[in-house]
C-alpha cells in the first residue's frame, strides 16, 4: 500500500518536472522570437535580472520588450491554449458530441456582440473597454443559452437541448452583430473589430496574465476533480447516473465552469477558433479517451500549440502581425479534416 | 477675419503670374476626377462636403454661403472659419447617410476619402450619386498614386505630392467659379510651405526621426501609425525628417515592439474629437506613452518630445501647412537646444 502511494507520488513528480521543463523551454523560445531581433542570451539575462536580481546591464527598451511584451504574451497564449483545449475536451465528453467546442455555448457570438456594442455605439461611454464589453456579452449569451436549454427540458436525453440552444443563441447574437455592423460601422471600425474578432494578443500585458493564469488553473482543477465523472459521461448520462453521479448538478457545474473560463479568455484575446475543437481529438488519438490523461495532455498541447501559433503570427509576414485566429484555423482546419477522414475509416 | 476681408487679403496676395488661371470659368465645364468625368452646365449653387479637408477648402475660398451641409469632422473647425461654419448645417459628425446628402439637392459633393463614395462607399457609390445627377468630386490627394482596395485606408503606390492638394483647391475653385481666390489660396500656401521648409533647410534635420500615432483599436494593442509615402510622411520629408515606419499602407498597424526599438526622436500624436476608440483621445495616448513599461523608456517620451497635432492637419487640406509648422517648431527647438 505504502509502496503504491510512493510510486504514484514519484510518478506525479516526474510528470510535473518534464511538463514544467517543456513549458519553460517553450516560454523562453517564444520570448526570444519576435518582430525585432533580440537573442536568446538577452532573454536569459532579462529573466536572471528579474528572478534573481542578477543585475546585467541591459537597454531598458530591450529588457522591457522581453519582460513586458513578449513574456506576458507567451504566458497568456499558453493559458488560452490550455483553457480552450481542456474546455473543448470537457464539453465533448459532457455533451457526447465530437463537434462540441467552447464556443458552442454562444460565448464567442455573445462576446462579438458585446465588443461591437462598445465600439460602435459607445455603450459604457468610454468606461467600458472592448474586452470588458466582450466579457459581458459572453456572459449574457451564456445566460440566455442556459435559460433556453433549461426551459426546453422534458425529454430524458437532454444533451441535444443545450447544443440546440447554443446554436440558436449563437445565431441570434451573430445576427445582432451583423445588424449593428451593417447599421453603423465604417470601414475603419470594421477593421478595428475584425482585428479583435480573429484573435489578437498584441495588447496583452502582465495584468492579463494575472487574470488568465489563475482562471485557467482553477478551471482545469475543477474539471480534473470530476475526471471520473467525465469518463462516465462519455457512455451517456444514464450510464453516469447508474454509477451514482449526480448528473444534472455535475453537468451544470462543468458547463458553467468551462463557459466562465472561455468568457474570460475570449475577452482578453478575442475568439481564437479550432483549439478547443481539434486539440482534444488529436490528444485522444495519442493518449486515449481517459480524462485523467486527456485533460492534462489537452491543456499542455493546447498551450504549446497556441504559443507556437502566436510566434508564427508575429513572424510569418515581415513587419506585419497576422491575427492568431487565422493561423490556428489554417493549421486547425486541415488537421480537423484529417481526423474526420480517419474517423470514417475506423468505422 | 470675416470671410469678405479674408477673400480680399487672398486677392491682394495674388501674383501677376496667375492671371491666366484667374479668368472666370467657362461652362459647360468638364473635369477629369479620379477616373470619372464630371460635367457642370453652370457653377453649382449648393454643395455638400464629406470630410473636413474639403469643408475647410470651401471656407478658405470664402464659399461658406454656398455650402448646404458638412460631415465627417475630426476636429473643431479652424477658428478663422468659425463664422462661416456657424451658418452651415452639420449633417453628421462622421459619415452622413446617402439621403441626408441627397436631401440637400447639391450641385456638387466634395469628398475627402474614397472609402466614403468608392466602389464600396459607406455613404453611397459615385455611380449612385451620378444616377441622381449629383456629381461627386473626390480630392485627388486620396486617389492619385494610391490603391484604395489594398489595406484598410489604402496603400500609396507613389509618394504623396503636395501638388495634389493645390490641384484640389484649383479644381474646386474652378468648378465653383472662384478661380482667382483659388489661385490666391494656392500661392499663399506655397509661400508658407516654402518659408517653413527653407528654415528647416538651413540646418538639415536628417538625423531627426519621428512616428505619427493616429489611434489604436484598443489602448494597449498595435497602434495605427502613418506609413511611408503618405501625407504625414510628406510633412516629415519636407523638413528633412525621417519616418520610422516602413510600410506603404496609409495607416498600417505596427507593433509597439518595433516602434520602441526604432526609438524615434519625436512622437507625433493626433488630437481629434472623434471618440470611437479610447486612444482617439490624445490624453489617453500621452498617458499610455508615459506609463507603459516599454514606451516610457523611449527617448521621445523621456525627453518630452511628444508633438500634438490636430488630425485634420495630417490630411491633405488647407491646415496641412499648420501641421508642418508645428512640427518644424518642435524640430527647431530641439536643434537650438543641442
Amino acid at each position: 500500500m505504502h509502496h503504491a502511494v510512493a510510486r504514484l507520488a514519484l510518478r506525479s513528480l516526474a510528470h510535473a518536472l518534464w511538463v514544467g521543463a517543456l513549458l519553460s523551454v517553450a516560454l523562453i523560445a517564444a520570448a526570444s522570437i519576435g518582430e525585432t531581433r533580440l537573442g536568446l542570451s538577452m532573454v536569459l539575462q532579462v529573466l536572471a535580472n528579474h528572478l534573481w536580481a542578477a543585475g546585467y546591464p541591459l537597454d531598458p527598451i530591450d529588457a522591457g520588450i522581453i519582460w513586458n511584451y513578449r513574456l506576458p504574451r507567451a504566458l497568456v497564449a499558453g493559458a488560452c491554449g490550455a483553457g480552450l483545449a481542456s474546455a473543448g475536451a470537457v464539453l465533448q465528453a459532457l455533451l457526447r458530441n465530437p463537434l462540441a467546442d467552447p464556443y458552442l455555448l454562444g460565448i464567442s457570438a455573445g462576446a462579438s456582440t458585446g465588443a461591437v456594442l462598445v465600439t460602435l455605439l459607445g455603450v459604457g461611454a468610454g468606461m467600458l473597454s472592448l474586452s470588458g464589453g466582450a466579457f459581458l456579452g459572453a456572459l449574457a449569451a451564456f445566460a440566455l443559452v442556459t435559460l433556453l436549454a433549461r426551459s426546453a427540458r422534458g425529454s430524458s436525453s437532454n444533451n441535444g437541448q443545450i447544443i440546440l440552444a447554443g446554436i440558436a443563441g449563437s445565431q441570434l447574437f451573430n445576427a445582432l452583430t451583423s445588424f449593428l455592423i451593417t447599421a453603423s460601422a465604417s470601414a475603419e471600425q470594421a477593421r478595428g473589430l475584425m482585428f479583435w474578432l480573429l484573435g489578437n494578443l498584441s495588447g496583452v500585458r502582465w495584468p492579463a496574465v494575472g487574470l488568465a493564469l489563475p482562471v485557467v488553473l482553477a478551471g482545469l482543477l475543477v474539471c480534473l476533480w470530476h475526471r471520473r465523472a467525465l469518463d462516465a459521461f462519455t457512455f451517456g448520462s444514464d450510464a453516469a447516473a447508474a454509477l451514482g453521479i449526480p448528473v444534472r448538478r455535475v453537468r451544470l457545474l462543468l458547463v458553467a465552469c468551462t463557459a466562465l473560463m472561455t468568457a474570460v479568455l475570449v475577452s482578453i484575446v478575442g475568439a481564437i477558433g479550432f483549439v478547443g475543437l481539434v486539440i482534444p481529438h488529436a490528444v485522444r488519438l495519442l493518449g486515449g479517451p481517459r480524462h485523467t490523461r486527456l485533460l492534462p495532455l489537452s491543456a499542455l498541447c493546447g498551450a504549446l500549440f497556441l504559443m507556437a501559433a502566436d510566434v508564427l503570427s508575429r513572424t510569418l509576414l515581415k513587419g506585419q502581425v497576422l491575427p492568431i485566429g487565422v493561423i490556428t484555423a489554417l493549421i486547425g482546419a486541415p488537421v480537423f479534416a484529417l481526423i474526420l477522414v480517419r474517423g470514417r475509416h475506423a468505422r | 477675419m470675416p470671410p469678405s476681408r479674408l477673400a480680399l487679403a487672398l486677392l491682394a496676395s495674388l501674383g501677376p503670374g496667375s492671371a491666366a488661371l484667374a479668368a472666370p470659368t467657362h461652362y459647360p465645364l468638364t473635369v477629369e476626377n479620379c477616373g470619372v468625368r464630371l460635367t457642370f452646365a453652370q457653377a453649382p449653387a449648393q454643395a455638400v462636403t464629406i470630410g473636413q479637408a474639403g469643408t475647410e477648402m470651401f471656407y478658405a475660398l470664402g464659399l461658406g454661403e454656398r455650402l448646404a451641409g458638412t460631415s465627417l469632422w475630426f476636429n473643431e473647425v479652424a477658428p478663422q472659419f468659425k463664422a462661416q461654419n456657424d451658418k452651415v448645417e452639420r449633417l453628421a459628425d462622421n459619415e452622413p447617410s446617402f439621403e441626408a446628402v441627397i436631401g440637400k439637392r447639391p450641385g456638387l459633393v466634395a469628398v475627402q476619402f474614397e472609402w466614403m463614395v468608392g466602389p464600396q462607399g459607406v455613404v453611397g457609390t459615385r455611380e449612385q450619386f451620378a444616377e441622381l445627377g449629383v456629381p461627386t468630386y473626390l480630392l485627388p490627394s486620396d486617389c492619385e498614386g494610391k490603391d484604395n482596395l489594398n489595406g484598410a485606408d489604402g496603400t500609396r503606390l507613389d509618394t504623396f505630392r503636395i501638388d495634389s492638394l493645390y490641384k484640389s483647391i484649383e479644381q474646386l475653385a474652378q468648378i465653383m467659379d472662384v478661380q482667382e481666390r483659388g489661385a490666391a489660396l494656392v500661392s499663399q500656401l506655397q509661400a508658407r510651405l516654402a518659408q517653413v521648409t527653407a528654415t528647416a533647410g538651413e540646418r538639415r534635420a536628417q538625423d531627426q526621426s519621428a512616428l505619427f500615432w493616429f489611434s489604436s483599436a484598443d489602448l494597449d494593442t498595435d497602434p495605427y501609425v502613418a506609413g511611408r509615402k503618405g501625407i504625414p510622411d510628406f510633412m516629415l520629408n519636407s523638413l528633412g525628417m525621417r519616418n520610422v515606419v516602413e510600410s506603404d499602407e496609409e495607416w498600417p498597424s505596427v507593433g509597439w515592439e518595433t516602434l520602441a526599438k526604432a526609438n524615434p526622436t519625436f512622437i507625433v500624436i493626433a488630437r481629434m474629437d472623434r471618440r470611437r476608440f479610447p486612444a482617439d483621445d490624445y490624453r489617453k495616448k500621452l498617458e499610455f506613452l508615459r506609463n507603459d513599461p516599454v514606451t516610457r523608456n523611449m527617448d521621445a517620451v523621456k525627453h518630452d518630445r511628444i508633438v500634438i497635432i490636430d488630425a485634420d492637419a495630417m490630411h491633405a487640406g488647407v491646415r496641412l501647412v499648420d501641421g508642418i509648422e508645428v512640427l518644424a517648431a518642435a524640430s527647431q527647438k530641439l536643434r537650438k537646444a543641442d
